[in-house]
């Protein structure tokens, strides 16, 4: 019998051998034939099919794409410079449509200007990563998608080009940039030049389950945080909970910042040189949110979420409310109707001494390695135009940039874009009272914020303690930026 | 001859009932550790198939142990929208190239090591095993140079080759260990009867090392096909993404599409679970040898 078994697993092993063969021979055909329009980086060395010549004669792009994509309103040069071939990546996010969209424009805009453009969608949980590898052995892009860290972490090491004209051209040509927007890339902030182009404003909206608040007799959005807790109080009856917020070391859990900042805390001084997170301030927070935590009013696990607890927990219908820039939205249209028919959405409420709302722009941005700065700037600067945001911002959940963006219905009709325009309106800018720079998203990548809380309550220690080993971090990180 | 009297028989069948009583208890007992083991170890891998055959909203609105609403849309999404095939042939040619080379260089190397005398032959051994503690988060940015110097970025062959630089240093080590443990009388034997160095290793030694090659092999394999890290950073076009990749890709920001990473998974899964359950008896054999003359 067991002579029987072994023969038979040979022959099955000869033949998974034999079947893999065959794979990798078929394989390695059919990549080579699959792969001509997208077929890696520039540093794979594959050949550029047009160069300069050819590109030299390109069309204007302000348009119709012969391929039925999107025209372009505004107009880019008329004559590109380009090796022929460009690489940009694109910041993956959770609607599919809408990075189908951007990265059949880039092709089509890529077409019409005879430059074989290989767009490469990134995941926005790896790009730090890949920048990292690609910055040290000088693989970057012509162009890419970030967040707002990246680019301050990008401009510091002077590895951006400025795009101060580019950015001049698109506010003129669309009424001009949003002062949110203006604000968050100051050039002050990133070596005295412009070193992105913003293409949408994210931030956080309060979530909030209007079917549960209805039944205890709650019909409008909680104007201020302890209001928010008391309504809490009153619906949270497990597994159903009030505030399903973040506690944990992601940057979901980082929203507590500006919890804090809203009661009066301060990560830092009005110079933004040094920590000044101890405070009585600080302390009255913290004592607000570890007492409403004791209450049992966070869900089990807050303290280790990932940065999909939220999602997960007010899609499983265990939430009432939840701050989210959007994504669970997406998920709700596509999947839970009920869901969503029972949610609302508004603006953060506001702390004992302001309203801390902050929103962040998603940028786009032309490394200096660049073989084609000029070509990637005239792709950015059609990427501004009409046609295509107006078909962008609906998949996309981000609030306008552009002055001539709010008017599209959008922004007056899905209440979901209506809080996001809103927050662009009166949001406050990132790291507001604090000042935005390298040893703030040092502070923030840190996670001393949560870490606090969750030295409260997790650790048990008291508040005192707890706020004097943050101070202590937060030290220690101020420093090494004096 | 002493005869056995009522009584004393009435007592041996008391004794012989309350053994096996007892020896029912014992296996009783057993099987209920052993049952609450296997549960340990199968509801994981359970809760991720019924998972793969869930829609969205039961996922999240209705747990339950069996799918209320049995659906293949994950795994059309999986494989239709998410091209995950081309993910599962990438991975295959990476960690099947991967192993191939990984195993003959480190026979050789190990061989080398094992049988010959020479200069820093116990330095090289330590340096080899230093190579393989070095955690690849320390090696990544290094390497990224060096890949793209060799302008292999982006390639499954340049995936193949930085997969070598920590698996062959592992597979070596341990196949030291396993080389140790056959006599080199026999080789020695094969070549006093006229064999090459290469015949006996060929002919003698690596039939008689069949488990510690399988489990190094499997060990390689695993380790190529599971690898993420590297594969974000080398990887860049969609068309080229292993498995590991292609379900990182199913994480899009903060939301996990898990019906699709849960199909994907078993998908995944398959492939070693099945190259385990056909060479565990070389696997145990291997691993044991390598461990205790390493």
């Amino acid at each position: 019998m067991s002579g029987t078994a072994r023969v038979s697993r040979r022959h099955f092993l000869g033949g998974i051998a034999g079947t893999a063969a065959a794979a990798i021979l078929a394989a390695c055909g059919g990549s080579s034939a699959t792969n001509t329009p997208n077929a890696g980086t520039g540093s794979t060395g594959s050949a550029a099919p047009t160069a300069a010549a050819a590109a030299a004669t390109s069309a204007p792009v302000a348009t119709t794409a012969a391929s039925g994509s999107t025209p372009a309103s505004t107009a880019a040069p008329a004559v590109i410079s380009s090796t022929g071939k460009m690489t940009y990546w694109g910041g993956l996010i959770f609607s599919d449509d809408a990075n189908n969209l951007q990265v059949q424009t880039i092709k089509d805009w890529g077409t019409q200007n005879k430059i074989n453009i290989d767009v490469v969608m990134i995941n926005q949980n790896e790009t730090n990563q890949k920048v990292a590898a690609a910055v040290t052995s000088n693989t970057m892009p012509d162009a890419l998608d970030m967040g707002l860290d990246l680019l301050l972490l990008l401009s510091n090491q002077k590895q951006l080009l400025p795009l101060d004209d580019t950015y001049a051209k698109i506010g003129k040509a669309h009424g001009g940039w949003l002062k949110a927007v203006d604000t968050a890339v100051d050039p002050k902030l990133f070596g005295g030049t412009r070193n992105g182009i913003p293409y949408g404003m994210g931030g956080n909206v309060l979530f909030r389950r209007t079917d549960v608040l209805k039944k205890a007799g709650f019909n409008d959005a909680p104007k201020t945080w302890t209001e928010l807790s008391d309504m809490s109080e009153k619906v949270t009856k497990p597994p159903l909970y009030g505030m399903a917020f973040a506690i944990s070391n992601v940057g979901d859990g980082n929203d507590m910042v500006y919890i804090m900042q809203s009661w009066g805390g301060r990560v830092a001084d009005d110079q933004g040189k040094a920590c000044t997170i101890k405070s009585p301030e600080t302390k009255a927070f913290l004592q607000w949110v570890t007492d409403e935590y004791k209450k049992g009013q966070f869900p089990p696990g807050v303290t280790t979420w990932d940065g999909a607890g939220d999602n997960n927990a007010y899609q499983s219908g265990q939430a009432v409310f939840i701050k989210n820039t959007g994504s669970v939205t997406i998920w709700m249209r596509a999947n839970d109707k009920d869901l969503l028919n029972n949610t609302l959405y508004s603006a953060m409420p506001r702390g004992p001494k302001m309203l801390v709302s902050p929103s962040s722009p998603v940028i786009r941005g032309v490394p200096k390695t660049s073989k084609n700065p000029d070509a990637a700037k005239a792709l950015l600067e059609y990427l501004a135009n009409k046609e295509f945001t107006q078909k962008y911002y609906p998949l996309a959940i981000y609030g306008p940039v552009l002055q001539d963006e709010t008017t599209y219905d959008l922004f007056k009709t899905d209440p979901v874009h209506i809080g996001l325009a809103d927050l662009v309106v009166n949001g406050t800018a990132p790291a507001f009272p604090d000042v935005s720079n390298t040893a703030y998203a040092d502070f923030n990548n840190n996670y001393i914020v949560p870490k606090m809380i969750q030295r409260v309550v997790i650790d048990h220690y008291d508040l005192d303690k707890a706020i004097d080993e943050a101070q202590k971090s937060g030290d220690a990180i101020y420093a090494k930026y004096k | 001859m002493a005869s056995v009297t009522q009584p004393q028989i009435g007592i041996q069948a008391a004794e012989r009932a309350q053994v096996q009583s007892r020896g029912r208890v014992r296996a009783v007992l057993t099987y209920v550790v052993l049952a609450v083991v296997c549960l340990i170890i199968i509801f994981p891998i359970y809760w991720m198939v019924t998972i793969s055959f869930k829609t969205p909203h039961d996922i999240y609105r209705a747990p339950s142990l069996v799918p209320h609403n049995m659906t293949l849309d994950n795994f059309r999404t999986l494989i239709v929208k998410k091209r995950f095939l081309t993910n599962i042939r990438n991975s295959i040619i990476v960690a099947t190239s991967s192993t191939v080379i990984s195993v003959t260089i480190s026979a050789l190397c190990a061989y080398s090591l094992v049988r010959f005398k020479y200069r820093f032959q116990g330095l090289i051994g330590r340096l080899i095993l230093l190579a393989y503690l070095t955690p690849a988060s320390l090696l990544f940015i290094p390497l990224s140079v060096i890949v793209a110097r060799l302008q292999l970025g982006n390639s499954l062959h340049g995936l193949i080759i930085v997969y070598l630089s920590f698996s062959t240093p592992f597979s070596t080590w341990l196949l030291m260990g396993y080389f140790r443990g056959i006599p080199a009388d026999l080789e020695e034997q094969a070549m006093v009867d006229g064999t090459t160095r290469i015949g006996a290793l060929v002919r003698i030694l690596l039939p008689l090392s069949l488990p510690g090659l399988v489990a190094v092999s499997i060990f390689t394999f695993t380790g190529a096909w599971n690898e993420l890290l590297l594969a974000l950073i080398f990887i860049t076009s969609e068309n080229k993404r292993t498995v590991p990749l292609g379900l990182q890709y199913l994480i899009t920001g903060d939301t996990f599409l898990w019906g699709p990473i849960m199909a994907g998974a078993v998908f995944s899964a398959l492939p070693v679970m099945v190259l385990y359950f056909l060479a565990q008896r070389f696997m145990v054999q291997g691993i044991a040898a390598g461990a205790v003359k390493g």
